[in-house]
Parts: structure tokens; C-alpha cells; sequence
């Protein structure tokens, strides 16, 4: 017999937790929950967190990190001025999550609970360098993202904790990135692989804090320490972007399965990769051609 | 152990008994007794079952009935209470609609996009149906339809 409770604290949540923890389940968007019978059936109380105030809103804190809440939409995400100003990245990735429908319902917070290998806000957070917030009776910690993720479906996260929001810290200077993802169907899919693209451009079109994540690919999101180096500190070329392409295609451990094979994966990533930083390329040199015809003029 | 829920349904409170796994979109056909919401594949990826939550899109089959207390519910009933709205009109004018089944689930799509920009674009129409199927295959008449009816209201708010 299942129980439904909708709990007005994060307090009271935690509590019920440590109480029943292991025969119930939050549940927030439902987008993941609803259509996996066998979490429900094994579940005999739904505590309902989607409107908890305290899991709500998107701010700066005081400390200069950006503030989302857990039970934020990706929709609200991808349609946010704040975090499209300071974490653009994840903006991209949120708006290519399902479908609009799906989007106005699924939460930052469970799609981080969830820990799908495929889950499209992990990648970009990699590259981000987020921190999850985790609270419980009394006590609350920080745990940074990369090491959030145990394997498929795992976390670090205790019985009687919860995500309360991801925190990313701010950034100065000039930001390009980008989100690219391969799937069944554009408008609704769960990824067969994505690749997340974070880094600063600089006057003299030199990129610098580079971070490239892949989805899909691993037990976890992973970021490609090879193909990071392969373009920093340097002027995107041609051939960087392609040595960049191959060291993904490197770092795949992809598997066969229901959705996508190994092989389909690994080229996939590398030419998602691509996919993302020919137009910066081109962007980049559109951008620097006005400087030299100054440079001339003088 | 049933609950009770209160919400407003297309601008009317109800309360409803429901069950606590009970999706909204049972709770809208079976209780309510509004069978113009229509259930596809019940796992959120087909988009017939397309309500406004809060002047939301979201899949009904996927919202916990429970989790609808003290919210705003409309359904496609509830876009045509004074006879077809000017987006169900549209609809008809461009033949946008065959078997029908997915065709509540694509005017509620389509009156999300409608809200959320005055001028929407082809790429925006796309996208804001993208979760909804036709496998009637006839999603040209449905985006001209959404168009259409884009342009007449800018037509009439700029003739205001």
C-alpha cells in the first residue's frame, strides 16, 4: 500500500528519511520515477519535494557562487538570465533536455539523483566544476561533482540525505561553450552520447581553461583530461580540434546497449566534438579578422 | 489510502478522492470526466496527454494527481468552453488534423507556444511541439496551423 506525503520542510523531509529511508522515495518532476515500475512498487511512501521553497530559486550567494535550487526545472534553467550570464553552458544543456513537456517537469536535483550515465545537465556541471549541496538532520556538505558519482545510478549521497542545490562558482572574463548531444529523436530523447565544451577566449584567440565532459559514454559522465590539453592555451586550428575529436573517442568506454553499440558511441562523441567547435572555429577567426584590418589601418 | 485533492479545473475548484499513485491524467478522464486529454504511451515521450499545469506544458501521465493539489489545471475543455477556439479553428481551416488522437495534446502545445512568444518562428513552432507525435505523419498543417493563428493574433492585439 503506498503513501503519499508532501512534507513542509527540508527538516521534516530528512527526518522521514532517516526514519523510512530505504521504502521511500522523493520524488520531485516524477519524470523518472513514474516510468520506472520497479522503483515504485518497491517504494511504500512518495514524499512529494516539488514544492519546497527552501529546494526553489536561482541566485548568487553572498560567497559569489551561482545558486540553483534542486527542484528548478530545466526549463526554468534554460530560460534564466542568471544562469545564462554566469553558467551559459548549463543553459544549453537544460534546453536540450526532452521535450518541453518533459523540461517543465524534471528537476536539476533529480536528474543529479537519478545519476544516469546519459543524464545531460552532468556533463556540463563537470566542466562548470559544480558542488552538490547535500543536507541532513543537521548537517549539511558539499560534495564537488566529480565526485558525486559512484557508477550508474549511484551516488555518494547517504540514506538520509538530499540535494538541496548545485552551486557554481562565478567566473570572469569572456566564456564560450557548448552542448551537443546524439539521440534517437531530436525533441525527446535519452542521450546516446553528449559531449559539454567550456573555455575562455581570450583578445588574441588563444582558449584558455579548457574543459571538454562526455555523457553516455562511461559507468559516469567523465571530463578528457587529453582532449582539454590538446587545446589549451592554444588558438583553436583545424588539427587541434580534430586531435581533441580523437582523444574522446579515446576516453569512451563506451558499452552496448538498448539505446546505442560501443562503436556508434565512440565516433559519435568525436564527432560531436567537431560538431561544436567548427563553428567556434569560424566564429573565432570572424572575430579576429576586424582586429588585423585595424592593425593595417594604423 | 485514497487522498483528497483540491485544484482548479479550467478555472472551476474541484476536489477529487484519488488513489496515490493516480496519474493526473486519469484523475482529468476517469473522474472529471474530461476524455478529451488522451493517454498515448503513459512514459511521457508522446505528448498526447498534454495538459497545462500552472500555464505549463506537461504530460499528465507523468504528474502525480496528488502532486496537481492547490495547482491550475487546464486541459484542451477547458481552451474551448465558448465553441473552437481560434487555434482548434485554425486547426480545421489547415487540415491539420487526421486520425486525431494526438490532436488535443498538439493544440495544447501549440497554445503553450502561442503564450510564450507573440511571434513565434517555424524553428520555435518545431520545437515546441517536438514532444508531441502524430504518427499520421501530418505535423506541416499542424505548424502552419499554429503559425496561422500567431499572425491573427498579433493581427488583433495590433488592431486593439
Amino acid at each position: 500500500m503506498l503513501n503519499f506525503l508532501r512534507l513542509s520542510s527540508l527538516a521534516d523531509v530528512s527526518e522521514m528519511l532517516w526514519a523510512d529511508g530505504p521504502v521511500s522515495a522523493l520524488i520531485a518532476g516524477g519524470t523518472d520515477l513514474l516510468v520506472r515500475p520497479e522503483r515504485l512498487a518497491s517504494a511504500r511512501i512518495l514524499i512529494d519535494i516539488s514544492n519546497l521553497t527552501e529546494l526553489g530559486g536561482i541566485g548568487v550567494t553572498p560567497d559569489g557562487d551561482l545558486r540553483i535550487g534542486a527542484a528548478v526545472t530545466h526549463q526554468e534553467i534554460a530560460d534564466d538570465d542568471t544562469v545564462r550570464r554566469h553558467a551559459h553552458l548549463l543553459a544549453q544543456a537544460c534546453a536540450q533536455v526532452g521535450s518541453v513537456q518533459i523540461r517543465n517537469r524534471g528537476t536539476l536535483g533529480g536528474n543529479l539523483a537519478n545519476a544516469s550515465p546519459a543524464g545531460d545537465s552532468i556533463p556540463a556541471l563537470l566542466c562548470l566544476e559544480a558542488r552538490v549541496a547535500l543536507v541532513a538532520r543537521e548537517r549539511g556538505r558539499a560534495v564537488p561533482i566529480n565526485e558525486f558519482f559512484v557508477g550508474p545510478a549511484k551516488t555518494v549521497m547517504q540514506v538520509d540525505e538530499l540535494i538541496e542545490s548545485v552551486r557554481i562558482p562565478l567566473r570572469r572574463g569572456r566564456w564560450v561553450s557548448f552542448f551537443e548531444k546524439a539521440g534517437q529523436r531530436k525533441g525527446m530523447c535519452c542521450s546516446k552520447a553528449s559531449v559539454a565544451f567550456l573555455a575562455q577566449r581570450h583578445g588574441d584567440r588563444r582558449l584558455t581553461g579548457v574543459r571538454v565532459a562526455l555523457g553516455a559514454v562511461a559507468p559516469t559522465a567523465i571530463r578528457v583530461p587529453a582532449a582539454e590539453a590538446a587545446l589549451e592555451g592554444q588558438v583553436l586550428t583545424l588539427e587541434r580540434a580534430r586531435a581533441a575529436a580523437e582523444a574522446c573517442r579515446e576516453a569512451a568506454r563506451a558499452i552496448d546497449d538498448i539505446r546505442s553499440t560501443r562503436d556508434y558511441r565512440r565516433e559519435a562523441v568525436s564527432a560531436l566534438l567537431l560538431q561544436g567547435l567548427l563553428p567556434l572555429y569560424d566564429r573565432m577567426r570572424a572575430l579576429a579578422r576586424p582586429r588585423r584590418r585595424s592593425r593595417r589601418r594604423r | 489510502m485514497s487522498l483528497t485533492i483540491h485544484f482548479t479545473l479550467n478555472g472551476s475548484p474541484v476536489v477529487f478522492e484519488v488513489e496515490p499513485e493516480e496519474r493526473l491524467v486519469h484523475t482529468l478522464r476517469e473522474r472529471a470526466g474530461l476524455t478529451g486529454t488522451k493517454l498515448g504511451c503513459g512514459i511521457g515521450e508522446c505528448g498526447a496527454c498534454s495538459v497545462l499545469l500552472d500555464g505549463k506544458l506537461v504530460p499528465s501521465c507523468l504528474v502525480l494527481s496528488a502532486q496537481a493539489d492547490g495547482h491550475e489545471v487546464t486541459t484542451i475543455e477547458g481552451l474551448s468552453k465558448n465553441g473552437l477556439s481560434d487555434l482548434q479553428r485554425a486547426f480545421v481551416e489547415e487540415g491539420a488534423v487526421q486520425c486525431g488522437y494526438c490532436t488535443p495534446g498538439m493544440v495544447m502545445a501549440g497554445e503553450a507556444v502561442l503564450r510564450r512568444y507573440q511571434r513565434p518562428t517555424t524553428r520555435q513552432i518545431r520545437a515546441g511541439i517536438a514532444g508531441n507525435l502524430c504518427r499520421c505523419t501530418g505535423y506541416a498543417k499542424i505548424v502552419s496551423a499554429i503559425r496561422k493563428t500567431a499572425r491573427r493574433r498579433a493581427h488583433r492585439r495590433s488592431g486593439r
